[in-house]
């Protein structure tokens, strides 16, 4: 950002100092240059794995596979297409019911509803938790022996099958992860909604609109940097879904997930480079939104 | 507009940052390699090892890691590991900086890493230990491929079908005598008519019901064919296959209905809280029931898998070989392979013996006279079979046992009129398999 605020200043190049040279390329410069190594570079060998067969131990038993790693996934594996519907359902329940939520509270809030405080203490609690303390906390509630299942009296031989249950599990797993989610975005949007101008509202209210319209026409415009940010926020966040899943069933196969076949194929006795096909997949799938994102923060700086 | 400009010219002092910057790392690199080459001197310490197991698990490594030092003088460091992380990244941990000797398992998963050079070739070291190794386990230590053992084997436990006396005595049948297929199910048939489970079965970790497919179909179609069909030389699209999973289909009614809720841990709590007629699995959870009483204990009785086809009677086991391997990129190999070979020799087990492990022990100087009535039978159970399986994941390669075979069986017990779409699946999925 300072390195922004710098080429602002000086429109040309050549005005720059030594100085400032140098304090600009350390500025841009490292982080670029981590970014390079840590992300990018392995970001494209993946993608040249994932034309090969390889098991991951020595290089010169790499073999060029052409596509035969995609195609073997996209006509030989059941479960991609389950990960890639579960993920579906995932980012639908995301973008329709628990994103949603999360604004309504952030909104109820920001006007001081009765008990505001304590809606918001109550929902924020879940967010400082990481999604595998999450997974442990309503694994050991829900799974036959748990707690939920011993207070209905039923013992591991006759416990509700939930994780394991496919018309039960999806939506356990949606509603715990939006535990965590309604939460966020409930935070991220009122830290925006505290920065609308107060004055505005005031002004539709005085001219005699309703809620629904200062929430449509004042509010939801007003907010856009901050909506774009939800959006990616949410796309990622149910595409990239993983450890929740990981933690309850430590493996991958009763509740597929893109990242979690990434996993299953990098980890283990069975390497394969079809792990490195799941994870370009993955990635195409969420460089839409990653580019978006980035846009829009980069406008912000601008500005 | 100014703004496209700026990205512009920001674009290119990151270019040129980032060339400067892969320079500085690629001289990192050369100093990182010449820096491992000086560290690969040979030491007087060994390191190890302990896989999993708690406090016992680390009580025997001292007893045998300070025997081998007074007997050798080499310094032992030890360290236990949980096991899952161990596993799932062992190509990488070997890769890495391993320790010299470890407890590790025989079959595909010590084969495949020795045969990519990751695990010392311990030929001179089973050599030795011949004259106290039967047979079959210096074979079941060999890799079929290379014809080299990767590992000295130690110890194993059977799959076989575990079950409580006093629930058989309730329902009126004789402990002693569960044998025949027909046995089994009017076992399990009672018990479920008295509102329990008749055969528990555990899949949510994709692997435990592994057990009860292997069982089933060397039963069937015997153990040739089995191993057959784990390395593709069997089809699963075939008649043979289809028979072993209408058995496999059979069994589904007398189970617990939450099959892929529960794990190898819930199938135990089941027998021991007497809610299930019978299970097959591993017998490494005895210790637990001598852990919450005495009495549940002596109640436990273990039988191999009732007989299905005459032809091959019972003369099959899953009997999974543990052993210690050495890694091939450990600092010290050549004191790593003297204490394998010290871990897998007489005097080792006895140390191991007298700090509390109760495992059995494949050698001929391993003392079983001191054993319960429990343990011989197990010895028994084992004793009875002709050919050792070493569980599934260990009989086929990784790329397939668990990415494909454990989804499989999985879908199979939630769908089972599914199971010829099933089956082709994995058909499809093993051809589609790099072969070497």
């Amino acid at each position: 950002m300072k390195a922004a605020a710098t080429i602002k200043k000086n429109r040309s190049r050549r005005s720059l100092s030594k100085g400032d040279r140098f304090t600009l390329s350390a500025f841009v410069g490292i982080p670029t240059l981590l970014q390079i190594i840590l992300l990018w570079v392995p970001a494209v060998v993946t993608i040249v794995l994932s034309f090969t067969y390889w098991n991951g131990v020595r290089l010169e038993d790499i073999r060029w596979a052409g596509i035969q790693n995609y195609k073997t996934i996209f006509v030989n594996e059941p479960l991609f297409y389950q990960a890639l519907k579960n993920n579906g359902i995932w980012l639908a329940f995301f973008v329709l019911v628990a994103t949603p939520l999360g604004i309504l509270l952030a909104y109820q809030v920001d006007r001081g509803i009765k008990g505001h405080a304590f809606y918001e203490s109550i929902y924020y609690l879940p967010v400082v938790l990481s999604l595998a303390v999450i997974g442990i906390i309503w694994n050991f509630m829900l799974q036959p022996g748990g707690f939920v299942q011993g207070l209905m009296g039923l013992d591991i031989g006759n416990a509700i099958s939930i994780w394991g249950n496919p018309d039960i599990n999806t939506w356990v797993i949606l509603g715990v992860a939006s535990w965590r989610h309604i939460g966020y975005i409930m935070l991220l949007y009122l830290s925006g909604l505290k920065s609308v101008d107060p004055a505005l509202k005031e002004a539709a209210a005085i001219d005699g609109a309703t809620e629904w319209q200062i929430f449509r026409k004042i509010i939801l415009p007003t907010m856009q940097p901050v909506n774009i940010i939800i959006v990616v926020i949410t796309l990622i966040e149910s595409l990239r879904a993983f450890d929740l899943v990981y933690i309850i069933y430590g493996n991958p196969t009763i509740f597929p997930l893109l990242n979690l076949l990434v996993f299953q194929n990098f980890a283990g006795q069975g390497i394969s480079m079809k792990g490195a096909a799941y994870a370009v997949i993955l990635l195409v799938l969420c460089i839409v939104p990653i580019i978006t994102y980035l846009r829009v923060t980069f406008k912000e700086d601008l500005k | 507009m100014s703004e496209k400009e700026n990205s512009l010219s920001r674009r290119s002092v990151l270019k040129g940052a980032a060339v400067g910057g892969l320079g500085l790392v690629a001289g990192g690199a050369l100093s990182a390699e010449s820096a491992s080459a000086a560290a690969r001197i040979k030491g007087t310490t060994v390191r190890w090892t302990t896989r999993g197991g708690g406090a016992t698990g680390d009580k025997i490594a001292k007893a045998v890691n300070d025997a081998f030092t007074k007997k050798t003088g080499v310094k032992v460091v030890a360290q236990q590991v949980n096991s899952d992380d161990f596993q799932n990244n062992f190509a990488q941990i070997m890769q890495g900086s391993p320790d010299d000797a470890f407890g590790w398992m025989a079959g595909y998963r010590s084969n495949h890493f020795g045969e990519l050079g990751l695990l010392a070739d311990l030929t001179r070291e089973i050599n030795r230990l011949k004259s106290s190794l039967p047979t079959s386990a210096i074979k079941g230590a060999t890799s079929p491929v290379s014809k080299k053992p990767y590992i000295l084997p130690t110890t194993y436990y059977p799959w076989a079908l575990h079950y409580r006396k006093s629930m058989v005595k309730d329902i009126g049948m004789n402990p002693e005598k569960i044998d025949t297929w027909d046995d089994f199910v009017k076992l399990m048939t009672l018990t479920q008519k008295k509102g329990l489970v008749g055969y528990s079965l555990g899949a949510k970790g994709g692997w435990e019901a592994m057990g009860t497919f292997d069982i089933l179909n060397s039963r069937i179609n015997g153990y040739k064919y089995h191993i057959d069909l784990l390395n593709g030389r069997a089809k699963w699209t075939d008649a043979k296959t289809k028979e072993t999973f209408k058995y496999f289909a059979q069994l589904i009614p007398f189970m617990n209905d939450n099959v892929l809720d529960i794990s190898w841990d819930g199938m135990r709590d089941l027998l021991l809280q007497k809610k299930t007629g019978a299970m097959l699995m591993g017998s490494w959870f005895a210790n637990d029931f001598k852990a919450k009483s005495q009495a549940d204990y002596d109640d436990l009785w273990v039988v191999p898998f009732p007989e299905i086809n005459p032809k091959w009677g019972r003369d099959t086991i899953d009997a999974p070989l543990d052993g210690i391997s050495v890694a091939a990129n450990g600092k010290n190999v050549a004191a790593g392979k003297a204490l394998a070979e010290f871990w897998a020799s007489p005097e080792g087990i006895a140390e191991a013996v007298k700090a509390g492990d109760t495992s059995i022990y494949v050698s001929k100087s391993f003392d079983t006279s001191s054993y319960d009535s429990f343990n011989k039978q197990k010895l028994a159970v084992l004793a009875s079979a002709k050919n050792i399986m070493f569980f599934l994941d260990r009989d086929a390669r990784g790329d397939f046992a668990g990415p494909v075979v454990g989804p499989a069986i999985q879908s199979f017990i939630k769908k089972p009129s599914d199971v010829n779409k099933i089956l082709e699946s994995v058909q499809a999925q093993w051809d589609a398999l790099p072969k070497n």
